[in-house]
């Protein structure tokens, strides 16, 4: 398979983002953009619908993994041995969780620029930024971990969106401009039928009026998957200034209600 | 301002022409100019998607501004939404871009609006 080196580049944040980037990670990166990529192609010769998986097959390859799906991404390497995370700062900030943890982080800044450049809110912009940073902790659950996780630090409404575009993906809202994806057939199964508490949270949803607000995640979300987009955090460098209560002692050092998560992902490696 | 059916219409000095309508059960999710996102949306039973292609010509009296999201209206005067964005309409010169619209199978397609421009299509649609 030929390599578009700059959209392989591109789709990893740029040619900074690759160089904080471990050998491993790169070859990890590259075997996942080259997945995508045949996945693409081999959609677009067909010109039919790909044939998804039920949500039996996806049950019955679970033994066939040394890992859960659900685990967070700095805690496996699914294609090897993890490598030595480069430490946190003394005091670390959200940037220096994104360079050092969450990158490259292009699915969430492309999520990001999407929603400022449709003039969305700005508590929207930072949900749409910080939506499945979470994954690195933990995928299962990564709205309600996500949320949790920033709670201290960002607006309610941000919280909101992050904690409940979890519930909302599952559910298609064209008047929103939100479509059920492939990806979630690919993922959960064809024939996936959310469990009853994530049915009641969108019952609960509907009527809320914040409602717009994950919403406006889901929708963005669905954008947010262009292997040659070219993004960067630097444009919301005000956004995190006005409405990211940075604490002075770093994250993890402040004693926040999720102070032991952003530690965790400080060090991962922690035996206990 | 109303372009009849093949004809252009120039919306802030974006001159924008319809192309064609066409139908599907799943389409690709590209915002407008299109990219390279992977994603495709899927119709439910009952549904399925009017896709309405649109070539957009930037002149020069076009200022870059946030340009609302095209809407459909059929031939019974309901509206329905896309999911796809217009964004940076003003950072190529010409480009094509398609935009789905749930509808109910079957539904008759009588013209998309792209805030104060209406674009007719119903000859168009093959339905």
């Amino acid at each position: 398979m030929e390599i578009d080196r700059r959209a392989f580049i591109a789709s990893l944040g740029g040619t900074t983002a690759v160089s904080l980037m471990s050998s491993e990670a790169k070859a990890d990166a590259l075997e996942h953009w080259m997945e995508d990529q045949l996945d693409a192609q081999a959609a677009a010769a067909q010109g039919t619908q790909e044939k998804f998986p039920t949500v039996a097959e996806l049950e019955a390859q679970i033994e066939t993994r040394n890992y859960r799906r659900g685990t967070g991404n700095v805690f496996v390497n699914t294609r090897g041995n993890v490598k030595k995370l480069e430490p946190m700062p003394k005091n670390p900030t959200l940037q220096d969780f994104f360079r050092l943890r969450f990158a490259p982080a292009n699915h969430v800044l492309q999520s990001a620029t999407r929603a400022l450049k449709t003039g969305m809110s700005e508590e929207i912009i930072l949900a749409c930024m910080l939506h499945d940073c979470a994954q690195a902790l933990m995928k299962a659950d990564h709205g309600w971990w996500g949320a949790q996780l920033f709670e201290p630090y960002i607006p309610e409404k941000s919280a909101f969106a992050i904690r409940y575009h979890q519930t909302l993906r599952f559910y298609a809202d064209p008047d929103a401009g939100y479509e059920y994806p492939d990806l979630y057939y690919r993922i959960f199964g064809q024939d996936y039928t959310p469990p009853p508490h994530i049915e009641a949270t969108y019952k609960m949803l509907r009527n809320h009026k914040w409602y717009i607000e994950p919403r406006m995640v889901t929708v963005n979300d669905l954008y947010a998957f262009d292997p040659n987009a070219k993004v960067s955090i630097e444009p919301f460098t005000d956004i995190i200034g006005r409405h990211f209560k940075q604490p002075k002692e770093g994250l993890g050092n402040d004693n926040s209600p999720s102070a032991h998560m952003w530690r965790t992902l400080a060090n991962p490696d922690a035996p206990l | 301002m109303t372009a009849r059916q093949g004809t252009t219409v120039n919306y802030k000095g974006l001159e924008v022409t319809p192309i064609g309508i066409a139908r599907a059960q799943n389409v690709a999710l590209l915002d407008c100019p299109p990219g390279s996102n992977t994603q495709r949306g899927n119709a439910r039973a009952g549904e399925e998607f009017a896709v309405v292609s649109l070539s957009f010509k930037v002149t020069p009296a076009f200022k870059e501004t946030i340009v609302k999201k095209p809407v459909l209206t059929d031939a019974a005067g309901q509206v329905y939404n896309t999911s796809v964005a217009i964004i940076d309409p003003g950072s190529q010169p010409e480009y094509q871009c398609s935009f789905p619209f749930r509808v109910p199978a079957g539904t008759r397609i009588a013209s998309v609006q792209i805030d104060t421009a209406t674009i007719d299509v119903s000859a168009l649609d093959q339905k």
